[in-house]
């Protein structure tokens, strides 16, 4: 596993990701806000979460570029076209699993059977979180395409 | 068949997801499954008898004695008298199924004889989908009667008869032993089946629930009107995703026979705003806020324009259409879904909001520093676009005009945020420059071109002599509340626009490019009241009120409009602006005169 690699471009590839769904997001294309969604595990002001759902964000991508380090050495191979087939999988499995799962330890995230009781903060994010738009699909896959391909380049495989 | 009960005679019945209407001979007519905005499961009430309905009711000689809901809470009660004895139904849905072991939709029907075993009839006709087909599959499971058709499946149980589709069941209640039937609903997921036991303490659980939230309601005289109206705005708002939904029905028509028939499943921003202004005035922040927070989430694709209206989802309104083969209620066709209004320009709606953001800063509440940016942003963008026709609050579908309510909606935007800026002490002069000149450039048009001298009022367009009641909530904050041009055009609406007694049109019949005529708008009243009051009418507006409250039938649900020729309630019902005018009207009156915001000047 290419440790240097990890520690370094796990944090350049998160960035991207994050940098391509909010600029998503602010060109109005997705209401998904990856850092809005984290950060308000922790806080209900929206500038707040923000901020501490960036780290957030960042220990996550670390934690899955380790994934993408390990892949890479286990094929001995690397890419920017492997890296980019690993972030379509790994969209496909945030919309399908990650997203929807959430909802079960988020505080602020509601689910379809929310009652009048409920202080959450996020509405459920629906099949493939088309609640925050239907352009969230794409976006995602795109912001996670590019994520894989940064570590593709720029991690070794061996 | 469809419209055979009038439709002020319906409850609602809800759990925060779904609103079901039940007709006096306990007859569910109207029941969207799982969801507001999903086909009816039943929906006889503007299907006819093809698209199905649920009956729990005497199965003897019996006459309705009583229709109540217990109060404080959602479960609406039903007492017939037989000879001898009596039977009551209780019906209710579970609101509250987060954390539990229970499926997100169930409805929960409680039968219990006094007096005398009492004859008992039971009908379960639900169909499926728009095109209203029976079941595909039935089957019975654990004792539970299964009926599936695409990815619906609903589950029947009872304790006391079996339950069959599409056939009717007779059975004895004996006094002391109640008979509960359990109908839970499942999309896309596992049905769980409830035992009626177990439906029947969740029920009496989601009671306490109801009772302990209306018991901190901040209201005095008139409180069960007001209280019936929180909670009824309160069933009306989709839990999910905080989306208040103007109605629970599609295509009840505006008068009997005509062709005003709406699909109103849908959120409009300004009931939004309305209901913020109502629980805050009950001293119910959380919900106002609530309410806040949903207009962000569901504006951000389109910021700064702010929609019509909104799927529950916060999604734009889908196109409308009509259902080919649905009678209508009462023969009124056609029967729409979706929303053609979605695509209108209504300058109006961000007066709402920056208002409804004014109230809670007003109150106290700081705004966050992201909602503060949207409230500014709207207001840049009525800055920019006020000197644009619009389709106006009415939703009018012809040429867009030049509203003058839509314009004293514009300057409200403008005002409010200046005052929520003031409030913050923000200090983007410029931007609070430009506010300044785009408010005071509107005030002065819509005095020059919406102001008509001969009737001393402001008038319903610019350069027209027409009405219109919806300039009675702006002009009382536009100019003094006792100035003689407010004074005027209070008189000149009730005037005007009476439809007798208490009851005023929107504008004058005829007036918007349909066919046919419509029924007096019920909002409009309550308006009526909050301006009497503020212009020192007191006793006038408090007299206008007790009149008003009487016309909501025995449950105090009131639909958007009714009918002053019969006094029957029409349009889609029980309606949400209707309540939220109700709650602001009565609480006027308990309010003193309310305090005014700090006038803002800046050197230009």
């Amino acid at each position: 596993v290419d440790w240097g690699g990890w520690a370094v471009f796990g944090l350049v590839a998160t960035t991207g990701l994050t940098a391509v769904m909010m600029a998503a997001q602010l060109a109005g294309r997705t209401r998904l806000d990856l850092p809005l969604m984290l950060g308000t595990m922790t806080t209900e002001d929206p500038d707040r979460a923000r901020v501490a759902g960036f780290g957030i964000h960042l220990a996550i991508g670390q934690v899955f570029a380790l994934f993408y380090a390990a892949a890479f050495a286990a094929l001995d191979r690397s890419g920017w076209w492997l890296g980019a087939i690993f972030g379509l999988a790994h969209a496909a499995i945030a919309l399908t699993v990650l997203v929807p799962l959430l909802q079960g330890v988020h505080p602020r995230m509601a689910t379809e059977r929310a009652g009048p009781d409920s202080t959450a903060v996020l509405e459920p994010p629906g099949l493939f979180a088309l609640n925050y738009g239907t352009a969230t699909p794409l976006v995602a896959v795109a912001a996670h395409v590019a994520y894989g391909a940064v570590l593709g380049v720029f991690l070794a495989s061996s | 068949m469809a419209g055979r009960v009038p439709i002020g005679d319906y409850g609602m019945i809800g759990d925060t997801r779904s609103a079901a209407l039940v007709a006096p001979d306990g007859s569910i007519d109207w029941w969207c499954v799982p969801r507001f905005d999903d086909p009816p499961l039943f929906g006889r009430m503007v299907g006819g008898d093809e698209a199905g309905w649920f009956t729990v009711g005497p199965g003897e000689e019996a006459a309705v004695t009583r229709r109540a809901y217990r109060p404080d809470t959602v479960t609406l009660a039903t007492t017939w008298t037989v000879d001898g004895g009596e039977l009551e139904l209780a019906d209710g849905l579970v609101a509250e199924v987060e954390g539990r072991f229970l499926p997100a939709t169930v409805l929960v029907r409680r039968l219990t004889a006094r007096g005398r075993a009492v004859r008992a009839r039971l009908h379960l006709a639900p169909r499926f989908g728009y095109d209203r087909r029976p079941a595909r599959r039935i089957t019975r499971r654990a004792g539970a009667l299964v009926c599936e058709r695409g990815d619906l499946a609903i589950a029947v149980i009872s304790d006391g008869p079996t339950v069959d589709a599409d056939r009717t069941v007779d059975f004895d209640v004996q006094p002391g032993e109640p008979v509960t039937i359990v109908l839970t609903a499942a999309e896309r997921r596992p049905l769980i089946l409830v035992p009626p036991a177990v439906g029947a303490a969740e029920l009496a659980r989601d009671e306490t629930g109801w009772r302990a939230w209306a018991a901190d309601i901040d209201v005095t005289s008139r409180r069960d009107a007001v209280v019936r109206s929180l909670l009824t705005l309160q069933l009306l708002t989709f839990s999910p995703s905080g989306a208040p939904v103007a109605a629970p029905t599609t295509s009840l028509p505006e008068l009997i026979g005509g062709a005003r028939n709406w699909d109103y499943r849908y959120a409009w921003p300004r009931d939004a705003s309305l209901g913020i202004a109502a629980f805050m005035a009950a001293g119910k922040p959380r919900e106002a806020r609530a309410f806040l927070a949903w207009l962000l989430h569901a504006s951000r694709l389109s910021r700064p324009r702010l929609p019509v209206l909104f799927t529950l989802d916060g999604r734009p309104g889908p196109p409308e259409e009509e259902l080919a083969g649905w009678p209508g209620y009462a023969d009124s066709r056609p029967v729409r879904i979706g929303n053609g209004a979605a695509q209108q320009h209504q300058l109006d709606g961000y007066g709402w909001v920056v208002d409804a953001a004014w109230l809670l800063t007003d109150a106290g509440h700081r705004l966050y520093g992201e909602t503060w940016r949207v409230v500014a942003a709207f207001a840049d963008h009525v800055a920019a676009t006020w000197t644009e026709p619009d389709a106006g609050i009415w939703e009018q579908r012809g040429k867009p005009t030049h509203h003058v309510h839509s314009k004293l909606m514009a300057w409200l935007a403008l005002d409010r945020a200046l005052r929520i800026a003031a409030a913050r002490g923000d200090r983007r002069r410029r931007r609070q420059q430009r506010w300044i000149i785009a408010r005071d450039a509107v005030a002065a048009d819509v005095r020059a071109r919406g102001f008509d001298p001969a009737q001393d009022a402001y008038t319903a367009t610019y350069g027209s002599a027409e009405l219109d009641a919806a300039v009675l909530v702006p002009v009382l904050e536009f100019e003094p509340a006792n100035s003689a041009r407010v004074v005027g055009t209070v008189d000149a609406i009730r005037r005007g626009l009476s439809a007798g007694g208490p009851l005023l049109y929107r504008y004058q019949p005829g007036t918007d490019g349909l066919a046919g005529a419509e029924g007096a708008f019920l909002p409009c009243s309550f308006w009526l009241v909050q301006a009497l009051a503020r212009t020192g009418g007191r006793a006038e507006a408090e007299a206008l009120l007790d009149e008003l409250l009487t016309l909501g039938g025995p449950l105090s649900l009131y639909g958007e409009e009714i009918d002053p020729a019969t006094g029957a309630h029409v349009g889609n019902y029980p309606q949400a602006l209707t309540h939220a005018a109700l709650v602001q009207a009565a609480l006027s009156l308990e309010l003193a005169t309310t305090r005014p915001g700090p006038e803002v000047t800046l050197p230009r």
